[in-house]
């Protein structure tokens, strides 16, 4: 399986499903990444944690942590 | 004006959407922060007119989603259904909407909706979107949310009125709840749900409205579920388990919830935006591409550090003694005019009034300075980035990005560091960092450890260091060792963040509109002073009449007749010396030349105090010193050849004089002293003395460790006074830290070793002892429970420290 936490700066992907503790999984799909959208892992800040994506045209940060709980199917 | 024409509108939107200042376009400066009790978040309250209409407006905090884990998130919800007290109840709403950033922002608005009332929608950002190759049909976008959809933009004012007008023609109008298709099983869900909890109105207080089941269904926990919960027990818990697992029928709500609204969203945006959005680099990309680099980022982030870090402690300086210098002078000016023969009245207004206003205005500059900086950056869009650099050095204590900047604030001044913990979303997180932001060792701890670093630490070179200098080093960072297990216990155990800490917006980076940042420095600035500052002050002049009272008439007057008869004796050895050189004590010869005496005497200590201030090098001071002494013995010789035989009384009477306004000050300072000593301040450190005796104290230091409640640095004029040398010594005094040196305990051993100068700094590196700060732990907790918890934590934590150190070391033979 492959998550957010798992792609490279630059790489875009789908998301497949959202995981995780209750709370984090609904403020995740709240910000709008839920199963279907398209996502773009944009930058990671210095020290490799956290990274930055696009989803829905603007820019979100997440830790790697919280990255790992969203499975996706990268894009080539 | 009619009942109809005054109404009241909640204001609502994602954070970074431009709301603030569309509130302020709409509200003017008629604002204030409206009381939510037992939140720590705040509203503010304003009022809009519209031709003869006055139209209320509530701008709530800005949120994602009205989803509520805890009470800070529920309150959104609270006050569109008119539930909070002393607010009054929306008859509509006003939505914000980011035209740039449509789909997440229409999230929030698919929830308030739901609620049914008139709603009004404000399209702010169009510029940005336009940029972008964004194009909105405003008409369609209205038709589709079934409301009126207004483009504004309020830096310039523009679509302010036609707001007000379409709010106008709206609240005249009743709403119509927007219907999300969920599924039947869903929404069957939810309309049981909604009537059992109908069920619980009479024990829960309040008639709970459909989207509040909705969300009950969905989050299945947070403060409504509580309350829910109290007054129905197993039972309600029970039949929301049932109704959510029919409602989910084996998958997530919250993925049916945002499917649903982000289902019916994708369809009204398809219809109202075209977007030739082409994925190239905007303009936040490039600069982001600097900003969060990591070579350049990091740079420029720390630069960026050390200017808030140096501006507030060292910048702030001259202008915090300008301030203490302005309250001294008028103090000085309101002095004068008490009549003579009103001690107390006197005392009151110069240690208790003049003070306490003096240590309020104080923190002044150093909390406008870092918010000038903090509205500057968030303004900018800085703030978050400088979070998403920082996240992973805060990430192991359990708090995150946003903390960085409120505790390295908290190094020169925890008053503003706390003030800007508002930056931190999570609730606990927040709560954490105000509870460690004291823990920093704050500018005002410097004079004690200078002080008694200077005082009892040998300057013995270490290696390549110094022996004060490590002990002071030592003591900067003794806060620092313990807040890291207090974070780690806080945010493990009560302050667990029940969401995710870190997922955090990036907005786009937008140039600080100066009105914008003024505003904040004004609201700060007057918040500090109205809600911090009448507490500082009641606790100033507590303290005064705790060290004034009771005033013990037969020790005053024994020290006044001791007064009084030194005096007498002067003037009578006066009286004789000129006796005895054969002039009347009145001789206007006589008199003359102890004028001019005086006069080189202190044009000469002058000259003197002078050359050591300005001179730096040593032997050119030296120099300087004897060619002025030189000069003063030659005009001394002058004197003497013109006043003849009125020279040698003159000076004799001169001396006297010296040495006799020395001695009366000499028996003032110990009379002032006794009066301490005596005054329930002096009771309360001989009460506590069997429990500071541990850590090498006795009761006056316990009593200037209690005198110091208002801040730490009151210790120093505290020990002064004690010591019969007044209450004018500060850290760099000679005498202090003489008088310190020599004195002993009761059983005649020296009072003070390094033991016990150890202990002193370690308990004032870790206690409480500082109203101000609890005063606005106060104010941004919304809760007395905050500063309570913090001050008997630290002190408790300073006490065991402080004995530890005592103890160990004087078993080293320190």
């Amino acid at each position: 399986m492959t998550t957010l936490a798992d792609l490279s700066v630059g790489a875009s992907a789908r998301v497949i499903s959202v995981t995780g503790q209750a709370a984090l999984e609904q403020r995740i799909l709240e910000m709008g990444v839920l199963p279907g959208v398209q996502v773009k892992v944009v930058r990671q800040a210095p020290l490799g944690d956290p990274i930055e994506i696009r989803v829905m045209g603007y820019s979100l940060s997440l830790r790697r942590s919280e990255a790992a709980c969203i499975e996706v199917e990268v894009q080539t | 004006m009619t009942h109809a024409d005054r109404h009241t509108v909640a204001l609502l939107g994602n954070p970074n959407t431009g709301k603030s200042s569309l509130f302020t376009a709409l509200t003017g400066t008629r604002q204030k922060i409206a009381n939510f009790p037992g939140v720590t978040v705040e509203a503010k309250l304003g009022t809009a007119k519209f031709e003869n209409s006055e139209i209320t407006i509530i701008d709530l905090p800005g949120t994602y989603s009205l989803s509520a884990r805890s009470p800070d998130e529920r309150v959104a919800t609270e006050a569109l259904l008119g539930r909070v007290p002393g607010t009054p109840r929306p008859d509509g709403v006003i939505i914000v909407l980011d035209a740039s950033n449509l789909e997440r922002n229409l999230y929030l608005a698919t929830q308030v909706l739901e609620f049914g009332l008139p709603a009004v929608i404000a399209l702010t950002m169009l510029d940005v979107a336009q940029s972008r190759g964004i194009t909105i049909d405003v008409e369609m976008l209205g038709n589709q949310l079934n409301a009126t959809v207004v483009p504004v933009n309020s830096p310039q004012g523009k679509g302010i009125d036609a707001l007000k007008a379409a709010l106008h023609r709206t609240l005249h109008h009743p709403g119509k709840a927007l219907h999300v298709p969920f599924g039947d099983d869903f929404t069957k869900s939810v309309d049981d749900l909604h009537a059992a909890v109908c069920d619980l109105s009479v024990r829960l207080g309040f008639k709970p409205a459909r989207p509040e089941a909705l969300r009950l269904l969905v989050d299945g926990a947070g403060p409504f579920f509580d309350e829910c919960e109290q007054v129905g027990g197993k039972a309600f818990a029970d039949s929301l388990q049932t109704l959510r697992e029919r409602a989910a029928a084996g998958r997530s709500l919250a993925l049916l919830e945002a499917q649903a609204r982000y289902g019916l969203i994708g369809g009204w945006v398809a219809k109202a935006r075209t977007s030739d959005d082409d994925g190239k680099r905007t303009r936040t990309d490039r600069v982001d591409a600097v900003l969060t680099n990591k070579v350049w980022g990091t740079l420029i982030f720390m630069v960026l550090m050390l200017l808030v870090f140096q501006s507030i402690y060292a910048w702030a300086g001259p202008l915090m003694e300008g301030i203490e210098q302005g309250v001294g002078a008028l103090g000085g000016l309101l002095l004068a005019l008490v009549p003579d023969g009103m001690p107390i009245l006197y005392s009151l207004l110069k240690d208790g009034v003049i003070g306490g206003v003096g240590g309020v205005l104080v923190f002044l500059p150093q909390i406008l300075i870092l918010f000038l900086f903090i509205a500057i950056l968030e303004d900018l869009g800085y703030m978050s980035r400088a979070a998403f650099l920082m996240d992973r050095v805060m990430a192991p204590l359990g708090l995150n990005g946003r903390s960085f900047i409120p505790l390295l604030s908290s190094f020169a001044c925890a008053i503003p560091g706390i003030m800007g913990t508002r930056v931190i979303e999570d609730r606990n997180t927040r709560l954490t960092t105000i509870f460690l932001a004291p823990f920093m060792s704050c500018s005002a701890r410097l004079p004690v450890y200078t002080l008694f670093i200077a005082a009892f630490v040998p300057e013995h070179g270490v290696g390549p260091f110094n022996l004060q200098g490590l002990v002071l080093f030592a003591m900067y960072w003794v806060g620092v060792l313990f807040a890291i297990p207090t974070a780690l216990v806080l945010k493990r155990g009560i302050l667990k963040s029940k969401v995710s800490p870190f997922l955090m917006e990036l907005p786009s980076y937008k140039m600080p509109r100066p009105r914008a940042v003024a505003r904040v420095l004004v609201e700060r600035g007057t918040a500090f002073i109205k809600r911090a500052g009448t507490i500082i002050f009641a606790v100033a002049i507590i303290v005064w009449a705790l060290a004034y009272f009771p005033r013990d008439g037969a020790m005053i007057e024994k020290h006044d007749a001791a007064i009084a008869a030194s005096e007498d004796e002067v003037a009578a050895a006066i009286a004789t010396i000129a006796r005895d050189g054969g002039f009347s004590p009145d001789d206007e010869a006589l008199a003359a030349a102890i004028a001019d005496i005086e006069e080189l005497t202190a044009t000469h200590e002058e000259s003197v105090s002078a050359a050591e201030e300005t001179i730096v090098n040593g032997a050119e001071l030296e120099a300087a010193l004897e060619e002025r002494a030189a000069a003063f013995a030659a005009a001394m010789l002058e004197l003497k050849r013109r006043h003849g035989a009125a020279f040698e009384p003159a000076q004799a009477i001169f001396t006297t004089r010296i040495e006799g306004d020395e001695a009366v000050t000499t028996l003032e300072k110990r009379r002032d002293g006794e009066l301490l000593a005596g005054s329930f301040l002096g009771i309360a450190g001989h009460a506590i003395e069997p429990a500071v005796k541990p850590l090498g104290w006795d009761w006056r230091i316990g009593m200037a460790a209690i005198a110091s409640f208002p801040a730490r640095e009151v210790i120093i004029a505290s020990l002064g006074t004690i010591f019969n040398l007044g209450g004018d010594e500060d850290e760099e005094s000679e005498s202090l830290r003489h008088v310190l040196v020599d004195a002993k305990d009761k059983e005649g051993n020296p009072l003070f070793t390094l033991a016990t100068a150890l202990s002193i700094m370690v308990f004032f590196a870790l206690c409480a002892q500082c109203a101000a700060t609890l005063a606005i732990i106060r104010r941004e907790t919304n809760s007395w429970k905050w500063p309570i918890a913090s001050f008997t934590y630290m002190t408790s934590l300073a006490y065991v420290a402080a004995l530890l150190t005592y103890q160990t070391a004087s078993a080293l033979g320190a």
